[in-house]
């Protein structure tokens, strides 16, 4: 074996050849994959979402008609609606963010941080990537089966309550989504094996816990949820699959079962779920943040340990969700004081950012830009958070566009921005060539400008009583939607620019440095060669 | 003895296993557990099923407030006989409902319920109840079914439970599932 990787340090295997990517064990190559995954169901996705932004730019039917006028036949009738907004959301949560976060920019700097020569099961996380394209393909093949009666798809929202998950749908569309989610959970909790035991057994001498960067605690910390949320989260789908194939009644009180049970089981994921999708964003951001002040991290400490309480806190909240099913007002008043302790881990960390830039040499290179874009909005989502965390106003915001306006600023436009931030931090290391800034900067400034266009409005929707995942509105609610697509719109612009930078980048291949950032940069990814050697710290780095 | 990294990796990775196959059965175990908590909190509106009489009868009285309905799809006209009762706390009551099945086929139904306001459920007790059995009725047949209950005395010891002074007691009639499967197997 020894032999044979001494063979393949001499010489990286050809762009070209299938069993390169197909059979790869190497973490670098496995994180490209990824990335490139994310991008593909990212368009997916956005293309959804571009669907109901213009179908929700006009009161009245316009796109989702039934009919056999050309948009009626391209996008559906009302059912398709309500599956288009379920699929987006399941498309973004598993097949995009997840991959571009954790399997990503997880697989490409974990080790890399670490000072490890690769993950600790290379053919486990080829298994875990490979998993994900087979599973996408079947949520695809579930928007074309038929759903509820003649038409087509699961339009029950992504967070597939029951009955109509059950007895609502009664077509394979949501059978196709049950497997599709078990195999994309197997394809996570197998990841987070595989980062947890790199992450522990692999640093390179001298690197104590206290010593990682804080985006390998963020990973830490996020492969744990996933490895105690995703089982729930299969746990119940079974469930479903049962109540709905083989005549079990968990969640049906025809049989002795209860509907709020799967609701409580699915928040017991869900909640988690959504600090998955964040966390690594933190431990980008803190890098970058830190890289571009030329200043260590304000309080590395307290930063690692505020992602574990976040983490743990995460596990506590999860009924936030459900304050309309009915729940004892002192079973709300803990949850809502829970929720908001959330705020102070989050707030150490937002405060401990602008700390590391307070007095910093700041450069506003690409990635910092992202990155305070990041921190202003994922500030203004955390505080409809809290706005949110309150039962007796959620009972009147609930399943409002208010909500929707909520999420979207901290997942749309934090998750997301973290992502790009950290694309265009890493570009160069991972691709090895250098990226047109101008065009990035441009590409950020129309996403910071589209994405508060788009989701601004919504708090005004919400607030008037606009109700999320309806296919139309009275028309005192037009003004504002009408805006919020103007502002997809403005977005679109922006992720032309993205593959404009792509396409630049690709075509003049201008060689990148080891390091571009400069003395700002200071994790082990930067004392490597961009790209990489394709095996790496054959010896071990000390660090002191 | 020299450890190998290779077992070190399997170790940690068979601990991490063992935890996402733990966090799957929890999930199931949350089935039960979920009922039991239910049945000791009043949480959703569970009452509690008494053995005997309470021990004593107070002055404080209750207005007790009778809800029925049915699954859509049922076929029984379902309704209680009084709209509402007043009861002193700790006295034993009586309270009917008529179930009527206006389908053509013998329809065997079960019956969920609930409790309003969810905090003072656990103190409604039941001694009888058509709800702890299923009921079959004949297509036109009708039924009178009791209810024998009591609301715990208890209910005067907790400061919290001061303000309650109407309880409404609400029952939802399912066809029996078991039943529809026999009946759908029978030649």
């Amino acid at each position: 074996m020894s032999a044979d990787a001494a063979t393949h340090d001499d010489h990286t295997p050809s762009m070209w050849d299938w069993r390169r990517w197909v059979l790869s064990t190497n973490h670098k190559d496995i994180g490209t994959m990824y990335l490139v995954f994310a991008i593909f169901a990212g368009i997916i996705g956005g293309a959804l979402s571009g669907m109901m932004r213009l179908e929700l730019m006009e009161p009245g039917l316009q796109f989702f008609t039934g009919d056999e006028t050309f948009w009626g036949s391209v996008f559906g009738n009302e059912h398709n609606y309500n599956v288009a907004t379920t699929m987006h959301g399941l498309i973004m949560i598993f097949f995009m963010v997840m991959p571009a976060m954790i399997g990503g920019f997880g697989n490409w700097f974990v080790p890399l941080m670490i000072g490890a020569p690769d993950m600790a099961f290379p053919r486990m996380n080829n298994i875990s990537f490979w998993l994900l394209p087979a599973s996408f393909v079947l949520a695809l093949m579930s928007m074309f089966v038929p759903g509820a009666g003649g038409d087509m798809g699961f339009g029950g929202g992504w967070v597939l309550y029951p009955p109509l998950a059950t007895s609502g749908h009664n077509g394979p569309a949501m059978d196709l989504l049950i497997l599709s989610l078990h195999i994309a959970g197997i394809s996570s909790i197998l990841g987070a094996i595989n980062f947890i035991t790199t992450i522990f057994n692999m640093r390179a001498p001298g690197m104590t816990l206290h010593k990682m960067p804080l985006f390998v605690w963020s990973v830490l910390v996020t492969v744990f949820l996933l490895l105690l949320s995703m089982p729930v989260l299969a746990g119940a789908l079974t469930m479903l699959l049962t109540d709905r194939n083989f005549g079990t009644a968990f969640f049906d009180p025809a049989g002795g079962g209860d509907p709020v049970m799967y609701q409580h089981l699915f928040w017991f994921f869900g909640h988690p779920e959504v600090y998955i999708l964040i966390l690594p964003g933190f431990g980008i951001i803190s890098h970058i943040v830190s890289t571009f002040s030329k200043k260590p991290v304000f309080g590395y400490l307290g930063m690692a340990y505020a992602m574990v309480a976040i983490g743990f806190i995460g596990f506590i909240v999860w009924a936030h969700h459900m304050y309309t099913v009915g729940m004892p007002v002192d079973l709300k008043a803990y949850f809502i004081a829970a929720t908001m302790v959330i705020a102070v881990p989050t707030g150490i960390k937002i405060f401990s950012w602008i700390a590391t830039m307070w007095g910093g040499s700041i450069e506003f290179r690409t990635p910092m830009m992202w990155a305070i874009g990041f921190i202003f909005l994922f500030t203004v989502g955390g505080v409809t958070g809290v706005v949110l965390a309150n039962a007796g106003v959620d009972q009147s915001l609930h399943d409002t566009y208010y909500v929707v306006a909520h999420f979207h600023y901290v997942l749309s436009l934090g998750a997301v921005f973290a992502i790009f931030a950290g694309w265009y931090y890493w570009f160069e290391k991972i691709f090895g060539v250098k990226y047109n800034s101008i065009l990035a900067r441009l590409q950020f400034l129309f996403f910071f400008v589209g994405a508060n266009v788009i989701f601004f409005p919504q708090h005004f929707l919400g607030l008037q009583g606009m109700p999320r995942r309806y296919v139309d509105y009275p028309d005192g609610f037009a003004f504002w939607n009408e805006i919020s697509t103007y502002g997809y719109f403005i977005m679109l612009v922006g992720m032309v620019l993205f593959f404009l930078v792509l396409i630049d980048a690709m075509i003049r291949r201008r060689k990148a440095d080891a390091n571009p950032w400069g003395e700002g940069a200071t994790t082990l990814e930067w004392t490597l060669s961009s790209p990489p050697p394709f095996h790496q710290f054959n010896e071990l780095p000390k660090i002191k | 003895m020299i450890r190998l990294p290779q077992a070190r990796n399997a170790r940690v990775a068979l601990f991490a296993g063992l935890t996402a196959v733990t966090m799957v059965g929890a999930a199931y175990a949350a089935v039960p557990l979920y009922n039991l908590f239910c049945k000791v909190t009043g949480y959703g509106g569970t009452t509690t099923v008494a053995m005997g009489e309470a021990g004593a009868i107070l002055d404080r009285e209750m207005t007790v407030l009778f809800d029925a309905n049915t699954s859509r799809d049922l076929g029984w006209e379902f309704r209680p006989v009084q709209r509402s009762m007043t009861v002193r706390v700790g006295e034993t009551a009586l309270a009917y409902f008529t179930a009527t099945n206006t389908s053509n086929r013998p329809v065997t139904g079960v019956a969920t319920y609930n409790v309003a306001p969810f905090k003072a459920a656990s103190y409604f007790s039941k001694l009888e109840c058509f709800c702890f059995t299923e009921q079959t009725l004949d297509p036109g047949e009708s039924v009178e079914m009791p209810v024998l209950f009591f609301v715990d005395p208890l209910i005067d010891e907790e400061r919290r439970m001061d303000d309650v002074t109407t309880l409404t007691l609400s029952y939802t009639f399912f066809e029996s599932e078991g039943d529809a499967a026999s009946s759908d197997a029978a030649p």
